[in-house]
């Protein structure tokens, strides 16, 4: 049996991953991003470093999003989406890539900046949209268009948004086609580079498909026509560069705080842990059935590296207790072995004085499930985990969950998986996400299986077994994989773990932009 | 003497009062509407407004009436009246005290000619002349300067290289002179091509004493404007020193000097001789490098001090034999005007001002610095500028002196470069940092700058990079001050390397670069001093928003009346020009060219009612998009 590989070389992989994702600028092929530069426009993550304040952290979302999904390289699903200060305030950014299939929308990307949206509304964070895209991509057009989720969803957030006070703008930098023509339609003030932008309804080749009339891109709705005649756009920029400095002058009058929300919680100065955050590659074993103190890793995220535990002696393998990250409070529920009555009692207890104290949660997850066997079941475990899930499910309080580890079964659910509208989810390397191990999978439908066999009076050799086995591990093995989850966009993206601690504070930031609203729980059964 | 009008301003003024003030003499300040706010206004026991500084009649009646019964006495500074002899005498008409020499001896000294045979009289050498009558100038050996002999100020003078050109030049220069002194009475003398300004400060008394305090040095000048003085003088020789101080002192026991005045002389690099100039009648700017160096049975001297009490009748008090120098002074001149832009005067608000030496008093909303390097004991700072103050056009542009000084010549020219280093001036361009790249020049240090070195020497601006690196620095640390510590701008990305921080177009060091700089962050701009120079970094903004046009059409914004047509079609217009003018609603609107380029279409005629919209110019240049 080979040794696994360590969190260093799993992270390392990682880094190598993202690098690969963000090298040249943009995801697209190097003769699109050379056609793209030519025509006097900025690649799509120079647009995003020119937005941004100088110096200004930048925290994206889902960057290796639709990687291996699709038969065609999708490079971050072809749309860079991410958290970061525009003017003083943190904005959620969402930038087409027009150098992947010319920014057109395919169903992840759809998915991408839907969830973009939803950060950005969660968390009363302004959207500004640097637009480049040719719409719709019709090859799969039943995958993006007619369902709730799909791309009609990015209008309505637009509009719901904006009538929450959220700010909501765009800076159309290239085609803008289609429904794609919403965007910039459907926001607040609007910027388009002359000569680069256009917005329409139907292109040229439509209307000429449609009326018979030969018309060029810039006639129909180019900037000029846009900024002088139709007043769809509100401000003409001569370049890329401009219209982003135009832009940033927006949100310059933006108020500090989308809906002046006052911080829902107070924070303290911020104090570095005691323990070097890299030092984590070196205490968190990458094999999941090996064992671990998780309170390794709560010392190395946390201010000054102190946690304040709660109910220590009590339901061990649910690790509990109050810290603070980067200045804020959070409440840290971490699994430390499998989830019992007690661990799960203990858990939701500890929701409701975070929730009560209008603490945000953090979820370290690392479970592999509920315990299971006949005394638990008779003890009425699904009772107590059920207590856990409802308290999870009605949390009021901001949610952040990292799968440090395993994320298997019912134990996702109580340690806030994605079902559970934790405002991010992220994923270490060595992260691994499925409704149960591979092995225990394949041992599950092999029994099922075997009883089939056998009831019909036949045989099965334990070759025969281990042959029907093999795939449904491997099948598995491939999609419980970090990165299978976050092409698939389960997550928000998979983190190098010594920046969990970062990425963490700028959440943290990001969700004290929120107003909380008091809790109410569902019935939990006693 | 109980009372002291000065009838001046800025630094000068200032600096009378000071010393008033130590003999316990009240004083009284004049201010014009311009410096109701000035400092010296403030300063004064008592301030008067009148209608100008070199209106006699109100000056002397803002004295005679707030000083009834008193001894009173009136100090001119320099400029403005200091050497205007019809005031000394109506000061003394009035009754009351004149601070300077007699009316008699300013008159003298203040024609070139009447001067030039007094000192030839009193044995002193002058430049050699000519007096010259067309078709005779075969005697004369050129260059020549020919001069105004009531003139100052390099009015009505010339320099003539070839006998051909000298009657038009004396033509010229006598045409300015009378326009300017109401005198074209000529001077026509060698020209020194190469030589060194040496004055003499000199004191006399009313019992006929007379002593003189050494010289100064003031060659480093443009256009005879003085930028640097120093004492003593670095390159004479003993022997040298003693002929000119000799010469100076012989010169004033000629007239019978009284009060404080300095003699001028030219020493030709050439020929080590020093020729006669002229003689001020009055306090010079640059007399702190006299009282920095000289001292008197060991003590210092205090100039002013000094006059006020010729003034009152009292005896020098001292002889020559009690005078003796010590150490270096270099006096630099700082100026509201734009050294790298053809000098010209500046005007604005000194929206901070902090003069060397002087306490930080920082806070925050002032510019963030370095630790300030002045030797505080061998810096002096004679100024009247202060933050806030808002600087004319109106009056000479002088702002300060900064005076350093030192055991030796180095050493205060050393302490002078770090002086000037911590001289902050915003909101204002100053010639801060071209005196301080002057002080610190090889030249400057070889003492090898005479008259006409600025004049002949290009100096160029220092380079913005260490200006923009200081300001992306104080930004960089002013905003992670400000910013939570998750959104800390260091340029974080997850899972990769962070990203370079560019500030004013260059990536903000991780570590401080400990940069000679003091910042003042903005809104829209940054404004940094390095070195004495100010930089001011505007940040990038969207001011081109809207700027740009749908091509060369140039439509009528308003339904009016054409009221002009500046253009016919085939003429290149820049962007901007005006093609022609319309009105509408009661207002006048110019039309312009939207970019460069060429007029196509001329659609417009005076007088043509036009509607809303409606064709009048086209242009067509390389930015249409026609």
């Amino acid at each position: 049996m080979t040794t696994s590989p360590t969190l260093r070389e799993l992270t390392a992989d990682l880094r190598a991953r993202l690098a690969a994702v963000r090298a040249g600028g943009a995801g697209g092929s190097e003769s699109a991003r050379t056609k793209h530069t030519e025509r006097g426009k900025l690649l799509v993550r120079e647009r995003v470093e020119r937005l941004l304040d100088p110096g200004s952290p930048f925290l994206e979302f889902s960057p290796l999003a639709a990687d291996g999904v699709y038969d065609f390289e999708a490079g971050s699903a072809g749309i860079v989406t991410g958290i970061g200060r525009v003017s003083g305030r943190l904005c959620v950014i969402i930038a087409n890539d027009a150098t992947v299939k010319g920014g057109t929308y395919y169903p992840m990307t759809v998915k991408k900046h839907l969830r973009a949206q939803t950060i950005s509304a969660q968390n009363n964070l302004p959207a500004i949209a640097l637009v480049d895209s040719g719409g719709g991509f019709l090859p799969m057009q039943d995958e993006i268009f007619p369902d709730r989720e799909h791309f009609g969803r990015i209008f309505f957030n637009q509009a719901n948004a904006s009538a929450r006070g959220i700010p909501q703008i765009a800076a159309v930098m290239g085609s803008c086609t289609a429904g794609g023509a919403y965007i910039p339609a459907m926001s607040d003030e609007t910027v388009i580079v002359r000569n680069q932008g256009t917005i329409f309804l139907g292109g040229p080749p439509l209307v000429k498909a449609a009326t018979g009339e030969v018309v060029t891109a810039e006639e129909l709705g180019g900037g000029d026509v846009h900024a002088r005649t139709s007043g769809v756009a509100d401000h003409l920029a001569e370049d890329d560069a401009h219209a982003l400095d135009i832009l940033r002058e927006i949100v310059a009058t933006f108020p500090q705080r989308a809906g002046g929300v006052p911080t829902p919680w107070d924070t303290e100065p911020v104090e570095e842990p005691l323990l070097d955050p890299e030092t984590l590659y070196d205490v968190v074993p990458t094999d999941t059935r090996q064992p671990y103190d998780v309170r390794e890793v709560i010392r190395r995220i946390v201010d000054g590296s102190r946690f304040q535990e709660f109910k220590k002696l009590y339901g061990e393998t649910l690790v509990c207790g109050f810290a603070h990250i980067h200045g804020h409070p959070v409440g840290i529920v971490a699994n430390n072995g499998i989830l019992f009555s007690e661990s799960s009692l203990k858990g939701a207890h500890f929701i409701e004085l975070c929730n009560q104290r209008r603490i945000p949660l953090l979820f370290l997850q690392n479970i592999t499930g509920f315990m299971v066997g006949k005394e638990y079941e008779n003890r009425g475990i699904a009772r107590d985990g059920a207590k856990l899930v409802t308290a999870v499910a009605c949390s009021t309080v901001p949610k952040f969950t990292v799968v440090i580890g395993g994320s298997f079964g019912a134990g996702n659910y109580g340690m806030c998986g994605r079902a559970y509208d934790p405002r991010f989810l992220w994923m270490w390397p060595n992260a691994r996400i499925s409704v149960m191990g591979g092995e225990q999978a394949a041992s599950v439908l092999a029994t099922v299986k075997r009883d089939g066999i056998e009831a019909s009076g036949h045989e099965w050799s334990a070759d025969e077994e281990e042959a029907f086995k093999d795939p449904i591990r491997a099948m598995y093995d491939e999609q419980g994989s970090a990165y299978y989850s976050t092409a698939r966009l389960w997550d928000d993206g998979v983190i190098d773990p010594a920046d969990t601690r970062r990425v963490l504070g700028i959440a943290l930031e990001a969700a004290s932009h929120a107003p909380v609203e008091a809790p109410s729980y569902g019935v939990f059964r006693m | 003497m109980d009372t002291l009008l000065i009838a001046n301003r800025g630094e000068i003024a200032r600096r009378v009062i000071r010393t008033a003030r130590a003999r316990g003499i009240r004083t009284i300040a004049i201010f014009t509407e311009a410096d109701r706010h000035a400092i010296h206004v403030d300063e004064a026991d008592l301030a008067v407004q009148v209608s100008g500084y070199l209106d006699i009649a109100s000056i002397v009646a803002a004295a005679t009436d707030n000083a009834e019964g008193l001894s009173t006495g009136i100090h001119p500074g320099y400029g403005f009246l200091s050497e205007n002899a019809d005031f000394a005498r109506a000061v003394g008409s009035a009754g009351l005290i004149w601070v300077g020499p007699q009316p008699e001896v300013i008159d003298a000294m203040g024609r070139k000619d009447k001067a030039r045979a007094i000192a030839e009289a009193a044995g002193v050498p002058v430049v050699p002349s000519a007096t010259v009558t067309t078709g005779s100038t075969s005697e004369i050996t050129f260059p020549v300067l020919v001069k105004a002999a009531a003139g100052g100020g390099g009015k009505g003078m010339r320099v003539v290289r070839d006998a051909a050109d000298l009657q038009a030049a004396q033509e010229a220069a006598a045409r300015e002179a009378a326009k300017a002194f109401g005198d074209d009475t000529l001077l026509i003398e060698k020209y020194v091509e190469r030589g060194r300004h040496i004055e003499v400060q000199v004191f006399g008394d009313a019992r006929g004493n007379v002593v003189h305090l050494f010289e100064r040095d003031c060659s480093t000048q443009r256009r005879h404007q003085k930028v640097l003085e120093e004492a003593p003088a670095p390159t004479l020789t003993a022997a040298q020193r003693d002929d000119i101080t000799t010469a100076a002192v012989a010169l004033a026991q000629q007239v019978g000097y009284r009060g404080a005045g300095t003699v001028e002389f030219l020493l030709d690099d050439a020929t080590g001789e020093a020729y006669f100039l002229e003689m001020n009648t009055r306090l010079q700017v640059e007399h702190p490098v006299t009282e920095e160096i000289i001292r008197v049975r060991g003590e210092r001297l205090d100039l002013v001090a000094l006059q006020l009490r010729i003034a009152a009748g009292e005896p020098l008090g001292f002889t020559q034999d009690d005078v003796t120098t010590t150490g270096h002074a270099i006096e630099a001149r700082v100026y509201a005007e734009d050294a790298w832009g053809g000098f010209l005067p500046q005007a604005g608000v000194a929206s901070f001002v902090r003069w060397p030496g002087q306490n930080p008093g920082f806070n925050a909303s002032e510019p963030g610095s370095r630790r300030a390097k002045t030797r505080v004991s061998a810096v002096r700072v004679d100024h009247a500028l202060e933050s806030g103050q808002v600087v004319g056009t109106g009056f000479d542009p002088m702002l300060g002196k900064v005076i350093a000084t030192g055991a030796d010549r180095e050493e205060a020219r050393r302490n002078l470069v770090a002086a000037l280093d911590d001289t902050v001036i915003l909101g204002l361009t100053t010639n801060t940092g071209f005196l301080r790249q002057l002080a610190a020049s090889d030249a400057f240090r070889d003492a090898a700058i005479d008259t006409a070195w600025l004049d002949r020497t290009e100096l160029t601006r220092p380079d913005d990079t260490n200006a923009r690196l200081a300001a992306g620095w104080a930004a960089q640390r002013a905003d992670a001050a400000q910013q939570p510590s998750a959104l800390c701008p260091d340029g974080w990305r997850d899972g990769g390397p962070a990203a370079p921080v560019v500030r004013h177009g260059l990536t903000v060091p991780t570590r401080d670069p400990h940069l000679p700089a003091y910042v003042r962050l903005g809104v829209d701009r940054d404004e940094v001093v390095v070195e004495g120079e100010r930089f001011v970094l505007e940040h990038p903004g969207a001011d081109r928003d809207h700027a740009v046009t749908a091509g060369g059409d140039v439509l009528a914004p308003m339904p009016g009346t054409v009221l002009a047509v500046r253009v016919a079609p085939g003429d290149q217009v820049a962007q901007g020009d005006v093609l022609g003018v319309i009105e509408a609603m009661k207002m006048e609107l110019s039309l312009t060219a939207p970019f460069d380029g060429t007029v196509t279409e001329v659609a417009a005629t005076p007088g043509d009612q036009v509607v809303l919209g409606a064709l009048l110019f086209e242009v067509v240049g390389a930015e249409s998009t026609a």
